[in-house]
C-alpha cells in the first residue's frame, strides 16, 4: 500500500528527514510516533502530495503510485483520505453533516446516491445520532464532530487514510472511544490507516508503530516486539522507596546487571535488567542490605509508553556521548 | 471537474451568513426606500426668487398687437402662480451699466441669504417665445450649497411647466447654469436620482465586497479541500460563481426597487441593470482579492475598510479631482467607482449612450482583481 525508501526531506539547509523506508500492507494500523519536530508531520505531507518533490529524494509509493509526478496527484489523493488535528479544518460547521458529505464526495465525483449510502452506513459504525444528519454541524457535540470528521475522511472509501493527532485534546475517556471506532472501522472497511500521534496509548490499536526522532525512523516494528527486544523480554521490576533521591539511584544504578533505571514518580522508580527472575531477589537483597526503606514493589511487562521512553533517552545518550567524542578528538 | 459539490458549499455558506444576507438584501431596500421618500415627487422646500429681466422685445410691424412681453408673463407667475417659489424683487434693465447695477444688487441679496436665486431672463427672451425657438433662462444661485442647487433646479421646472401652459409654447427652455447640464423632471423624486449614480455603486460595491471578503479567509477547510482532487482554480471558480448568482439576485432586487420608488432614466434601461451587475462583478472580485491576501479574518476586515474608503474617496465625485492624468489615472482606473459613477450618470440623467471606455476599465480592473486573487492563492501556503 505504502512503500518508502530512503526518503530524505530538506527545506533549504534545514535537513528535516533522515533517510527514512518502511513498507505498509494493506489494512494495516500504522502509529508514527516521535516528539515535536521529529518529522511526523513532514512524512505524511509527503505521502499526501503537499510537498514539492524539490525538497525531497527518495522512492515513495502510495497506492502503486509516486506522489513525485504531478500526474499522479489527483489520482493519489483520490486513493486517500485525509483528517486533520482539529475538526474546523475537516468540517463546514454551517452546514449539515449530509451537505458536508456531498461537498466533499462531488470532489471525488462519486453520485450522490453511492455517496448518500456510503455516508449512512458509516454514520451507523460510527454512532452519529440520525437527528444531527440535517442538523448544522455546530450543533453536535464534541466527540460527535470528531466521528463525523473521521466518516469524511473515509466517505470515498480510500485505501489508504491519515489521521493527524486524532485523539489529542480528548478526554482519557473518550480516547479509548475513538481508538476503538479507528480499529473497529479498519476491521470493517480494511483501510490501511496511519496515525500521527503524541499519545502513547494509542500504540494499543497499532499494527506497527514508528519511533522518530530529529528526522530519523528509530523504529519500525510491532510493539509487542519493540517491547521484547528490550532486557528480559521488558519486564520491569517498580519500587516505591522511601526518600528517594538522584544519590541514591545512582547507587542502586551500581547493581552488576542493572541495564537502565526510570524515575517515574516522586518515590517511584522502574528497574530493567539482564535475567529479570534471577537477579531481581538479589536486587532486593542488594537494597535491603544497605538501609534503603522499600515500600512497595511489584512485578510488570513494560508498556508502550515506557518503551518509548527508554527507547528516546537511550537515542540521546548516543547522542551525547557521540559529541562528547568528537569534543575529545577537536 | 466537480464543481456542483463546491458550489453548493458555497451557497451553504453564504445562506449560513445571516449578517452579510442582511447587508445584502435589506440595506438597500432601506436606503433607496430613503432616498425615494425623502423627495417622493413633491417639492418640500420653498425658495425666494429674484428677477433681471434683459428683454427688450421690438414691437415690429409684423408681431401681433398681443405679443405682450413674455418677461412679465414670467415674472407675474414667479410671484403670484407657484406654490414653491417666493418672490423678492424684479429689475429691468435696457443695457449693460442698467444690468451690471441691478446683478451687483441682487448678488448682494444672495449672499445676504434673503433670495436664494437670481433668474437672469436674456435679451430675446419674448423673441424667441413668438418664435417658437428655445428661449434661455440663466440663472445664479449660492453654489455652496450642493443640496439646494438640486433641489433648485427641480423647483425651477414648476415656474417653466406654469408658463409654457400659459404661452401655449411648444419648444422647451434651454436653462443655463454652467455646473449643471442634466435635469430629472419636477415630477420624478429628484434627490432619488440625483443620488442614485453615487448610492447605488457605493451599496452594490459595499455589500458584494463585503460578501466575498471573508469567503476564503474564513473557510477552514480550504487546506484539506487541496488533499482531494480538487483544484485550486475550481475552489476559485465556484466562489466566484456561486457569488455572482447572489448578485445577480442583489442587483435584480435594486433595479427593481429603483424604478418601484421613480427612477427617472433618459438613457437604456437595459443599460442601466447591465452597469449594476457590473459594479457587483467588480465588487465580488475585489472581495476575493481581499480575502485572498489576508491572513486572519480581522486583516481581511481592516483591508475592507481601508479599500472601501480609498475607493469612495477616489471616486471622482467626492473629491474634486477634475481631469487628471498619467499614473493617477490609472490608479482612478483600477478603482471601480471611477467608472461605475459616471456611467450611470450618462444613463439615467443624460440618456447617453453606454460609454465603452469607463465599461472596458470598469471589467478590466475586475479581471485584474480575480486574476490577482488567482495568483495569490496559488501561492498561498496552505497547509492543514
Ligand atoms: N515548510 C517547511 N520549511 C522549513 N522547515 C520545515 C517546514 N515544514 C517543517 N519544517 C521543520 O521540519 C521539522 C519537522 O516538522 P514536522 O512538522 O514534520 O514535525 P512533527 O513531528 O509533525 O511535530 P509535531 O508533533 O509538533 O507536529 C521541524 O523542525 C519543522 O520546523
Ligand atoms: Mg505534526
Amino acid at each position: 500500500m505504502v512503500d518508502v525508501n530512503n526518503l530524505n526531506v530538506k527545506f533549504g539547509e534545514k535537513h528535516v528527514v533522515h533517510d527514512v523506508s518502511f513498507t505498509v500492507d494493506k489494512g494495516e494500523i500504522i502509529g508514527l510516533f516521535g516528539i515535536s519536530g521529529a518529522g511526523k508531520t513532514t512524512i505524511v505531507r509527503v505521502l499526501t502530495c503537499q510537498i514539492e518533490k524539490k525538497h525531497w529524494t527518495g522512492n515513495v509509493m502510495v497506492t502503486g503510485l509516486s506522489p513525485e509526478k504531478k500526474s499522479n496527484h489527483s489520482k493519489i489523493l483520490s486513493n486517500i483520505g485525509y483528517v486533520p488535528q482539529l475538526e474546523l479544518l475537516n468540517l463546514y460547521f454551517e452546514l449539515d453533516p449530509m451537505v458536508n458529505v456531498e461537498v466533499f464526495t462531488s470532489t471525488y465525483g462519486m453520485n450522490k446516491k453511492r455517496a448518500k449510502e456510503t455516508a449512512e452506513e458509516l454514520f451507523k459504525i460510527l454512532d452519529i445520532p440520525r437527528d444531527t444528519w440535517k442538523k448544522r454541524v455546530e450543533k453536535m457535540s464534541g466527540g460527535e464532530k470528531k466521528r463525523l470528521s473521521m466518516a469524511i475522511g473515509l466517505i470515498h472509501n480510500p485505501d489508504v487514510l491519515f489521521l493527524d493527532e486524532p485523539t489529542t485534546g480528548v478526554d482519557a475517556s473518550k480516547r479509548y472511544d475513538i481508538l476503538s471506532y479507528l480499529k473497529k472501522l479498519n476491521q470493517k472497511l480494511n483501510t490501511t490507516m496511519f496515525i500521527i500521534t503524541h499519545d502513547l496509548e494509542s500504540a494499543l490499536i497499532c499494527d506497527k508503530v514508528a519511533i522518530l526522532k530529529d528526522g530519523r525512523l528509530l523504529e519500525f516494528d510491532t510493539s509487542q516486539n519493540l517491547i521484547s527486544s528490550l532486557p528480559s523480554e521488558g519486564l520491569i521490576a517498580r519500587f516505591t522507596i522511601e526518600d528517594l533521591n538522584e544519590k541514591l539511584i545512582a547507587f542502586i544504578k551500581k547493581f552488576p546487571s542493572i541495564r537502565r533505571i526510570i524515575r517515574v514518580g516522586n518515590e517511584a522508580i522502574e528497574v530493567l535488567m539482564e535475567n529479570f527472575e534471577e537477579n531481581l531477589p538479589k536486587l532486593i537483597e542488594y537494597m535491603v542490605d544497605n538501609n534503603i526503606t522499600i515500600t512497595s514493589m511489584s512485578k510488570d511487562i513494560a508498556t508502550f509508553r515506557r518503551y518509548f521512553q527508554i527507547r528516546i533517552q537511550k537515542e540521546e545518550e548516543e547522542e551525547s556521548s557521540l559529541k562528547e567524542v568528537k569534543v575529545i578528538r577537536k | 471537474m466537480y464543481l456542483g459539490g463546491l458550489i453548493r458549499k458555497e451557497f451553504g455558506r453564504i445562506r449560513s451568513d445571516k449578517r452579510t444576507l442582511i447587508l445584502l438584501f435589506v440595506i438597500p431596500v432601506i436606503l433607496i426606500f430613503v432616498f425615494g421618500l425623502t423627495t417622493g415627487g413633491g417639492l418640500t422646500k420653498f425658495f425666494t426668487s429674484a428677477i433681471i429681466t434683459l428683454d427688450d422685445m421690438p414691437t415690429y410691424d409684423n408681431f401681433p398687437s398681443n405679443s405682450s412681453e413674455y418677461d412679465d408673463t414670467f415674472i407675474s407667475i414667479m410671484q403670484y402662480n407657484t406654490s414653491s417659489w417666493g418672490f423678492h424683487s424684479y429689475y429691468n434693465a435696457t443695457d449693460l451699466e442698467e444690468y451690471d447695477n441691478a446683478f451687483q444688487n441682487c448678488y448682494d441679496i444672495l449672499r445676504s441669504g434673503d433670495i436664494d436665486i437670481i433668474i437672469v431672463l436674456p435679451r430675446n427672451f419674448s423673441e424667441s417665445v413668438e418664435n417658437k425657438t428655445n428661449p434661455v433662462l440663466i440663472y445664479h444661485i449660492d453654489a455652496s450649497d450642493p443640496a439646494a442647487i438640486t433641489a433648485i433646479e427641480v423647483a425651477i421646472q414648476e415656474p417653466i411647466a406654469l408658463f409654457r401652459a400659459e404661452t401655449d409654447m411648444i419648444a422647451n427652455f434651454t436653462i443655463m447654469v454652467p455646473y449643471l447640464e442634466f435635469d430629472v423632471p419636477f415630477w420624478e423624486s429628484a434627490i432619488l436620482n440625483y443620488a442614485l449614480p453615487l448610492i447605488l455603486p457605493i451599496i452594490i460595491l459595499g455589500t458584494t465586497m463585503n460578501l466575498t471578503s471573508l469567503s476564503i479567509v474564513s473557510e477552514g477547510p480550504l487546506p484539506r479541500m487541496l488533499i482531494t482532487p480538487t483544484a485550486k482554480r475550481e475552489i476559485i471558480l465556484s466562489k466566484l460563481i456561486a457569488n455572482s448568482v447572489i448578485m445577480l439576485l442583489q442587483s435584480t432586487e435594486i433595479f427593481v426597487l429603483t424604478a418601484f420608488f421613480g427612477l427617472y432614466s433618459l438613457g437604456s434601461l437595459f443599460y442601466f441593470f447591465l452597469v449594476l451587475i457590473m459594479i457587483g462583478f467588480s465588487g465580488i472580485c475585489i472581495g476575493l482579492f481581499i480575502s485572498a491576501l489576508s491572513p486572519t479574518e480581522q486583516s481581511a476586515n481592516q483591508m475592507y475598510l481601508i479599500m472601501f474608503i480609498i475607493i469612495i474617496l477616489f471616486s471622482g465625485s467626492i473629491l474634486p479631482l477634475g481631469d487628471i492624468e498619467g499614473g493617477m489615472q490609472i490608479f482612478m482606473n483600477m478603482l471601480p467607482l471611477s467608472n461605475a459613477v459616471p456611467l450611470i450618470t450618462d444613463i439615467t440623467l443624460k440618456g447617453l449612450p453606454l460609454n465603452l471606455t469607463s465599461l472596458f476599465w470598469l471589467n478590466l480592473s475586475s479581471s485584474i482583481y480575480v486574476i490577482l486573487a488567482y495568483i495569490i492563492y496559488m501561492f498561498k501556503k496552505l497547509e492543514v
